[in-house]
């Protein structure tokens, strides 16, 4: 009974949205707030609406009701309550769920939170996201209904896929969420400011937060995401550029284009249409990434069954919101030209200009390898796919591009860099990079990729070091106090560049991660026995036993394995080789341990009589790369909570 | 960046010449033209074709040796592992033809007599596949519920392209 009330809700909320979108567009035309006054009551109202869709749901979920369809295909009455909830975006339809209540519930806070400050263009704003929000709703109860019942009632589900199972997955789609919508905040508001005319720089400076808020939503989702096929797919790696990871990375490359390249006409007025363009560019990206992921275009772990119904409705909405969104700005592009030219090839603009040409170089790399197999398909019914090496090709080069200009950008003057200025920014950094890149090489790091990455990383961090010593000097010298005390005034003075520095140095840590272990890892894959014993640089790593254990939903044997170094035990490590039993699925469950930031990686992909196969790994300061995402996620913390009062830019 | 406007209010702001200008929009077609030239000229090379075994057991010499993708059913009692080795041996078929496969490395969780698998590999002149890598991500397991119970048989072409990632 519940379900139905659920789904009720949720054709209610359709209809809603229609209104929601008429209704504000009809007021301002006829000149009636009241009308744009029901609208907003509308958002609100669909909020509600779909969380009852979303509570019936949860609820059918944790009561086992197999003669729900969707439950049925998700859920299992032996699957641990955690992930019972989890289940709700474990596949198609209930994921489209999570992604229009996340779409309601930011649209309601933003109608609400700047319903008084932003009176002109809140009718086509809330139009706009109501728009979207039809969109979703209709292809839920149309397309991909989560409320469908089934008879007869089966007696139990099919189980969560077992690979889901787990923590990370379980935050890891709403991160990813809050993400992709997040966009379509700066996206309704560049839009309502097309619409409207008011084309200036307020769009920009009301959204900034919003923006923020949704890049770091999309980076720790990513994250996540990595971590998870890091250990819990075993096989030691967290990016694969699998379509998949790529679905969320090109909204995600776009997106930190669209981040940096708004400062440019805050402070410049400048890159107009450009910037209308890359957020236009953005969202539809995150719609293609939810897409691409959900409607088994792709197959992979993520995605279940294929309709082609929904494909073509995908292309449709695509096709909707793609000519909105650039017909309007080609209309109004007349309005748009920058009145301000640039003064000279060395300066922030300049780089400005240059960090968003890689960052889109790279997106229409990821766009091609991942689109072009999909396009063979549908054209030639040939199949095809594109390997990582292809990628890795492009991003060496553009990754190296984006840290060096992490460096120059927010030291160099704008307009015209003088050659004082440069000296004084950037000569102690490039003597202290060809040091360290000396050191390196001397420590032993012989590959071009590794000493690269020393001079860039090494540049790029003197830069960051020598401007808040800068500052903070500057601040304890006019102020006459300490240095700490002058950091940190100076530091929160100009908190949105002091905090853009911090998530800087969050991805130089990354990246200190990302090469360090990608070329230092170690990997050895050997049968082994119980006794036997294999070295893996200066770790014995000796099979002690092999018993069998079991959990709510599943058996396992399970290797125990000592690992030591000399004569001193540090560890028993435990990998298992999991059967789920209802889909009669086997899994690799991974054992780490941890040294220096790094990981001892462990699995037992093979258990057969005589013998298991074993995979170990030594994966140096692997940790960085997510204590590096920790950095950035606070960086944007910092940025987002800001004194509003102090200097802003 | 088109046109001069009278409308600059900053007396300091000079408009680039013609020669900066230029200099400006070569490098940045330089720059974008050099990354577009290393991503396509990579993307070639990194093409993967998928095919089936009837289509492997007819191909010309010229086929020989190249890096491709296979996708067919594991034959039932085909599976040879050579004892303390990485190595394993059984052959693969799309229902018409069977190819005998190679394999040295880790097999993946789903990979099993009798169910779907896709080996990436060559072929060689004696006829025989040899791979390190197998995908078997998809089992029937998580096809639609409606095929499931309506016991509809995929047609092959389409079965193997769900097995294809």
């Amino acid at each position: 009974m519940f379900i139905e009330i659920g789904h009720f809700s949720v054709v209610l909320a359709l209809v809603l949205s229609v209104l929601a979108m008429v209704s504000p567009i009809v007021g301002l035309k006829t000149g009636r707030p009241d009308l744009v006054r029901i609208a907003r009551q509308a958002v609100t109202l669909n909020f509600f609406l779909v969380s009852i869709g979303m509570a019936s749901l949860i609820y059918s979920f944790l009561t086992n009701d197999y003669s729900v369809k969707y439950v049925m295909a998700t859920s299992n009455s032996k699957l641990p309550v955690f992930y019972k909830v989890a289940g709700l975006w474990g596949g198609h339809e209930g994921s489209l769920m999570l992604w229009v209540w996340i779409l309601t519930a930011y649209s309601t806070l933003v109608v609400w939170l700047h319903w008084r400050t932003q009176p002109v263009i809140m009718p086509y704003l809330l139009s706009i996201q109501s728009l979207i929000m039809f969109g979703f709703l209709a292809m839920i109860v149309f397309l991909s209904n989560p409320f469908e019942r089934l008879y007869p009632v089966p007696p139990d589900g099919r189980d969560l896929n077992p690979l889901l199972q787990d923590p990370a997955m379980v935050v890891h789609p709403p991160m990813l969420y809050l993400g992709y919508v997040g966009f379509s905040i700066p996206f309704a508001f560049a839009m309502a400011a097309l619409f409207s005319g008011r084309l200036g720089e307020e769009w920009i400076k009301v959204t900034q937060r919003w923006t923020l808020f949704a890049w770091i939503a999309l980076t720790t989702g990513i994250l996540m995401g990595g971590y998870w096929a890091y250990y819990e797919l075993g096989w030691g790696g967290y990016w694969g550029w699998d379509p998949v990871e790529n679905a969320s990375f090109m909204p995600w490359l776009v997106g930190t284009a669209f981040l940096h390249s708004v400062m440019v006409q805050e402070k410049r007025k400048m890159f107009k249409v450009w910037n209308l363009f890359l957020i236009i560019v953005t969202f539809s990206l995150s719609l293609i990434g939810t897409f691409l992921v959900r409607s088994g275009v792709l197959s992979s772990v993520h995605s279940f069954a294929t309709d082609p119904g929904r494909g073509l409705y995908i292309l449709v909405f695509l096709a909707v919101m793609l000519s909105l969104g650039f017909g309007t700005l080609m209309v109004r592009s007349g309005k748009l030209r920058s009145q301000i030219e640039m003064d000279s090839i060395v300066s922030k603009e300049s780089i400005f200009l240059f960090n968003n040409l890689f960052f889109l170089v790279a997106a229409a790399t990821v766009f091609l390898g991942t689109l072009y197999p999909l396009l063979v398909e549908t054209l030639k019914t040939a199949k095809v796919s594109v390997g990582p090496p292809y990628y890795n090709a492009v991003f060496m080069p553009v990754a190296l591009g984006l840290l060096l200009m992490m460096g120059i950008g927010p030291a160099i003057a704008w307009r015209k860099a003088s050659l004082d200025n440069l000296k004084k920014n950037f000569l102690l950094p490039i003597i202290l990079a060809v040091v360290t890149t000396a050191a390196a090489w001397l420590i032993g790091i012989r590959t071009v990729f590794g000493m690269a990455g020393a001079l860039v990383v090494s540049f790029v961090a003197t830069t960051i070091f020598v401007d808040f010593a800068k500052i903070s000097a500057l601040w304890a010298r006019r102020h006459e106090i300490n240095y700490l005390i002058g950091f940190y005034q100076a530091f929160t003075n100009n908190q949105r560049r002091s905090a853009g520095l911090i998530t800087h140095i969050g991805v130089l840590v990354m990246v200190v991660g990302i090469i360090a272990s990608t070329i230092y890892q170690i990997e050895k894959v050997v049968p082994m026995r119980i006794g036997d014993a294999i070295q893996l640089k200066n770790y014995t790593i000796k099979m002690v036993g092999l018993h069998e254990v079991s959990g709510a939903n599943w058996t396992a044997e399970e290797g125990l394995f000592e690992v030591s170094k000399g004569d001193r035990l540090l560890t028993v490590l435990k990998p298992q080789k999991r059967i789920y039993t209802e889909s009669q699925t086997p899994t690799t469950e991974a054992a780490l341990y941890t040294v220096h930031l790094g990981h001892i990686f462990l699995t037992m992909p093979e258990v057969r009589s005589d013998n298991v196969t074993v995979r170990a790994l030594i994966n140096p300061l692997v940790l960085l790369v997510w204590i590096g995402g920790g950095i950035m996620g606070l960086g944007v913390i910092l940025n987002i909570f800001r004194p509003r009062t102090k200097a802003s830019g | 960046m088109k046109s001069s406007s009278p409308s600059c209010t900053n007396p300091r702001s000079v408009n680039l010449s013609k020669g900066k200008k230029y200099g400006l929009i070569v490098s940045l077609i330089v720059i974008a033209g050099g990354l577009i030239y290393l991503g396509l000229g990579q993307f070639g090379q990194n093409l993967v074709y998928f095919f089936t075994p009837s289509e492997v057991v007819s191909f010309s010499p010229a086929y020989y040796g190249k890096k491709i993708r296979v996708g067919g059913m594991v034959v039932k009692g085909s599976v040879q592992v050579v004892p303390n080795t990485l190595k394993l041996n059984f052959t693969l078929t799309d229902g018409a033809a069977t190819i005998p496969v190679e394999f040295e490395g880790i097999p993946p969780d789903l990979f099993k007599e009798g169910k779907g698998a896709v080996v990436e590999g060559y072929w060689d002149s004696q006829k025989q596949f040899h791979s390190n890598l197998i995908m078997a991500k998809h089992s029937e397991d998580y096809m639609p519920i409606e095929m499931k119970r309506a016991g509809v048989q995929l047609p092959k072409k389409d079965l193997l392209k769900t097995l294809q990632q």
